[in-house]
């Protein structure tokens, strides 16, 4: 899974609107996606398909259509590579910053 | 539309750096499945109709005991799902739970998990919902590393 395709999927307002509608309702069409959006089908499927190469939608045949399913693993792993840790580093430095603080007090 | 039927089937996929011959040891043999999967021992012979049981580290209780619906090593497994650990959850329908896994280039297999027929089943739906994903990224973890993932998240 790489990175660069994740964020990039997820950079554009269009894409993430797509993704909570999945959100809200997993397993939609395209028809029913892209109902009351302000895209054209050409719009939406492009854009279903940035999100299908970063792994955040997968498409499933059920009979005769085809489904979009949201893929949460990607953002988890980002998570966990990319915002978890500088967390970590952030409350870290807030207790040195108190511990100094207090020790000069 | 209510949550749980957003809940009704779930998918998770991810790439894991390994062969899918690697992939399937490790969701089939117990000592290696123990690993990611809450500590719990796999039994099953894996024939089609057979059943695949689910036990707790220290032998005692039964988690689950579902059934083998599909098997086509290392490409395909599918089981039927019903959690008997929570009265509660055992008293929900059976769900389904498929594992595919496909070869990808570079040494990377794609490993797609669906666990779907939930949708009179919301309680499963909203528990298995966050337990997939550290699962699977437990599973990721042990194939590529050799070791399991720390502790479950707060």
């Amino acid at each position: 899974m790489n990175d660069d395709l994740v964020f990039k999927a997820l950079a554009d307002p269009s894409r993430r609107v797509l993704l909570d509608r999945l959100f809200v309702r997993d397993g939609q069409a395209l028809i029913e996606l892209e109902a009351d959006l302000d895209m054209t089908r050409f719009g939406v499927m492009k854009h279903l398909r940035v999100l299908e190469g970063a792994g955040l939608v997968v498409a499933r045949k059920r009979g005769r259509k085809k489904l979009h399913f949201l893929n949460p693993v990607p953002i988890r792993l980002l998570h966990d590579r990319w915002i978890d840790k500088y967390r970590e580093r952030e409350v870290s430095a807030l207790l040195d910053m108190k511990d100094e603080l207090e020790g000069t007090a | 539309m209510t949550v749980e039927a957003a809940l009704a089937t779930q998918v998770y996929q991810l790439y894991i750096k390994a062969t899918p011959e690697r992939v399937w040891e490790a969701i089939t043999t117990p000592d290696l499945h123990a690993k990611f999967f809450h500590g719990a021992h796999v039994q099953s012979t894996y024939e089609v109709g057979t059943p695949i049981r689910s036990v707790s580290p220290d032998g005692m209780q039964v988690w689950a005991d579902n059934v083998i619906l599909q098997c086509d090593p290392p490409r395909l497994l599918v089981h039927s799902w019903r959690s008997l650990y929570d009265p509660e959850l055992a008293a929900e329908p059976e769900s389904r739970v498929s594992w595919e896994i496909e070869p990808m280039e570079g040494g990377y297999c794609k490993l797609t998990v669906i666990h779907d027929r939930l949708d009179a089943s919301p309680k499963t739906a909203k528990g298995v919902s966050g337990g997939w994903m550290f699962i699977l990224c437990g599973l990721k973890t042990l194939v590529e590393t050799g070791e399991p993932l720390g502790p479950a998240p707060r």
